[in-house]
């Protein structure tokens, strides 16, 4: 029975309805295959099954290169595949925490530091205690080796440190006429960095320095609580110790950053990241992490310019910000046995060596330390920053491995910006800080 | 404005068949009409009414979104009535709302008008305001960076280059919520726009001719003639505006990050950083109830209004 007449025109000619349905359907089913295939695609890449193990990682191309250099030479012995899974920084754990969520999370993952905590207290972490060589954690730093033990047990091996230094545009400090300290006992102390702070031209769009406490870095402020003596938990970490006279001068020392115009005012803990303001000649000092080292220094050579660096101003003490990864392995993981095999390879003293020298990162074994490691980019400075990462003390890094530091360190974010930028009074702000972190402990 | 109604029907229905046959009618078509209804319902089910209502029982726990979950009862939502941030959150929500919708009517309908009448390169002006609603937000909030970037972006170079203070695009409160409603309008304009057009061009051209002849002028005509007439398409766009507006997250997220201090915190942006910055998803979940809320308020306002117009007509 004819429904209607068929179109004269277009491409419709000759096309019936069943037709039609059919062609539908099948670019249905068709479009239904490709989901299919791409959900198994994405579980086929991520997560842990018999026969290799899979790593989720973020990692730029020098991090990269070093990280399959190492998985192959521990494949070369042990026969099991690494299938690595790079995802940007951003998105890393946000996927990780859904993977866990969903029984498909892989063999390893990578993970901050500050991040362990939480997944350690969640069960999602291997248990590595008795899985590593015996003695193996001996030839760490004290202070990683606490960032990777919860409640006695370890977690995970301490990859890398990152830490940072004052990096400073040598022709700025120059003309100011600043004394640059060439050794940890002779840093900066808070006063002499304010005022050479004070001697940089400053003005519209120029300012004289950078922080790098932005959103997941606001517990680097805390260096300065540290160095005056003051701590951000209680010693059993189970209560915040925050609202102190130290912390109250480390935050009107701070927040005077902002009032007197010395730091540029987007650069506050919810701000913008200062790295690319030095190189853009916006800052003339910055605080910044060895691992920006090689996207700061083609931009400066590429200009013509020269950088140096020095130390963390100090105050009752030296002390600096536990950076760096970790490497983990979930408790979902199939090849458990393997992970940890893994894991004790990949922190060992040649393949950490050969990690940093590529990625341009401080190495966490004791025996590393001492030694002169062939850094792909200015050797010189990174001699710099293995001697600040000496200050990272065991003390600061338990405070922020702790399960909720995550938490925590949001409300470090919003406590300080309204300091920094709202002019909160600090004691007020440190008394509202102490009890959001009462909160978050709880 | 009134249309005739229907003639009525006169002509004797016939009373619908009893037999075999006819019952066997109706339940094919029954079981044709739920067969139709079924792609769209499982779609409904699966991705709205689902989540919705594991939302619902995720705000009811302590969770970090893996591992052991404790049930907390309403601990959360007591604790989102006293939290300031959540106040602030909304309040923010609500004056982004009441600024991002009336400006994007009314330059959306300035638009339309100018451009519903014929005009060389129409069809290219329509497709250059409605280009960045089609645009993904986050293209939108980066392109916004460059322009309003307190030390380097577009619009503080220019007001430097004539001798003015640039303004405190990002720690300034005021400057921050003002430079995510220019962004925001900017995206919105080009759909009001399109929908005043398909609006404008229902108006029979009679009224307006009409008008004229009655000595109207043409803000007499706008203002007495087209913008009554535009009603159902306003309600319809401000309901709309006002949905979106407490649904924005992209835009927040890439252009201020909520700062300076909470002072562009939205209720979207808030949530998100409870449940993934710190990792605080029943929490998190609580504030996705409250908004859903809240918008579902919306929403009955709006098909009650709509129920309204349509029988005022």
């Amino acid at each position: 029975m004819p429904l209607r007449p068929r179109s004269p025109h277009g491409p419709a000619e000759g096309l019936s309805r069943r037709a039609f349905l059919a062609a539908t359907g099948a670019g249905a089913l068709a479009l239904s295959g490709c989901g299919t295939g791409f959900g198994l695609r994405g579980s086929d890449g991520s997560a842990s099954r018999e026969g290799r193990l899979s790593f989720t990682l973020w990692a730029g191309e020098a991090e990269l290169t070093a990280f399959q250099t190492i998985a192959e030479q521990w494949t070369a012995t042990s026969g099991v595949p690494v299938v690595f899974n790079v995802v940007p920084f951003g998105e890393a754990l946000t996927g990780i925490d859904a993977n866990l969520a969903s029984d498909r999370a892989p063999d390893l993952f990578r993970v901050t530091y500050q991040d362990i905590g939480i997944y350690a207290a969640g069960g999602a972490l291997l248990d590595l205690t008795d899985r590593l060589p015996g003695g193996f954690l001996d030839g760490f730093g004290e202070a990683f080796v606490s960032a990777v033990r919860s409640e006695g047990r370890v977690f995970g091996v301490p990859h890398h440190t990152d830490t940072s230094l004052v990096l400073y545009d040598t022709e700025a400090l120059q003309a100011a006429g600043a004394r640059l300290p060439t050794s940890l006992d002779d840093a900066w102390t808070w006063e002499e960095f304010r005022s050479v702070a004070a001697s940089l031209p400053t003005g519209e769009s120029q300012y004289a320095f950078g922080v790098n406490w932005q959103l997941a870095g606001a517990y680097r402020w805390l260096n300065w609580v540290d160095q005056r003596g003051g701590r951000l938990l209680t010693d059993d970490l189970t209560a915040p110790a925050i609202d102190s006279r130290a912390a109250r001068d480390a935050l009107a020392l701070t927040q005077s950053f902002f009032t007197e115009g010395l730091v540029p005012p987007t650069t506050s803990t919810k701000g913008s990241y200062v790295d690319e303001l030095f190189t853009a000649g916006t800052i003339g000092m910055v605080f910044a992490g060895d691992f920006l080292l090689p996207t700061i220094d083609p931009e400066f050579t590429g200009s013509g310019r020269s950088y140096g660096a020095t130390f963390l101003p100090r105050d009752e003490t030296a002390s600096a910000d536990l950076g760096g990864n970790a490497v983990v392995a979930t408790s979902q993981s199939v090849n458990a046995e393997a992970a940890a095999d893994f894991l004790a390879f990949l922190s060992g003293d040649e393949a950490q060596a050969l990690f940093c020298e590529q990625a341009v990162v401080l190495p966490t074994r004791t025996s590393l330390l001492g030694q002169t490691l062939d850094y792909a980019v200015r050797p010189d400075l990174m001699e710099l920053f293995v001697e600040q990462a000496t200050t990272i003390t065991p003390g600061l890094s338990a405070q922020v491995t702790v399960p909720q530091f995550n938490a925590v360190n949001a409300s470090l974010v919003d406590r300080l910006e309204q300091a920094f930028l709202g002019g909160d009074d600090p004691a007020q702000v440190l008394e509202d800080l102490a009890a959001d972190v009462e909160g978050r402990l709880s | 404005m009134t249309t005739a109604a229907p003639a009525a029907v006169t002509a004797p229905v016939p009373d619908p068949p009893r037999s075999r046959t006819g019952r066997s009618g109706a339940w094919r078509e029954s079981a044709a009409a739920w067969g139709l209804l079924s792609p769209n319902l499982l779609v409904f089910g699966v991705f709205l009414l689902l989540p919705l209502i594991a939302t619902v029982w995720l705000s009811l726990y302590s969770s970090s979104g893996f591992g052991p979950r404790e049930f907390v009862g309403a601990d959360n939502y007591t604790e989102l009535a006293g939290d300031s941030t959540f106040w602030r959150s909304a309040l923010n929500t609500g004056v982004y709302a009441l600024l991002t919708v009336p400006l994007s009517l009314v330059l959306g309908l300035g638009v339309a008008l100018a451009i519903n009448k014929p005009l060389r390169g129409r069809g290219f002006l329509r497709a250059v305001y409605y280009v960045p609603y089609v645009i993904s937000g986050v293209v939108i909030a980066i392109a916004g960076r460059w322009i309003f970037n307190e030390n380097v972006g577009v619009v503080n170079r220019l007001l430097r280059s004539v001798g003015m203070d640039g303004i405190a695009w990002q720690s300034d409160g005021t400057a921050a919520m003002v430079s995510l409603v220019l962004i925001s309008v900017w995206t919105k304009v080009g759909f009001c726009m399109v929908v005043y057009l398909a609006g404008l061009q229902s108006i029979p051209a009679e009224y307006l001719e009409a008008a004229q002849m009655d000595g109207a002028g043409r803000w007499s005509r706008l203002w007495y003639v087209v913008v009554p007439l535009l009603k159902p398409t306003t309600v319809f766009l401000v309901v709309l505006g006002v949905i979106e507006s407490f649904q924005v997250f992209d835009i927040v997220y890439v252009l201020t990050g909520g700062g300076p201090g909470n002072s562009t915190e939205m209720l979207v942006t808030y949530a998100y950083a409870e449940g993934f910055d710190a990792r605080r998803q029943g929490y998190a979940a609580t504030i996705g109830v409250v908004t859903y809320l809240v918008i579902a308020v919306l929403t009955a306002l709006w098909w009650r209004r709509q129920k309204a117009t349509e029988a005022e007509q």
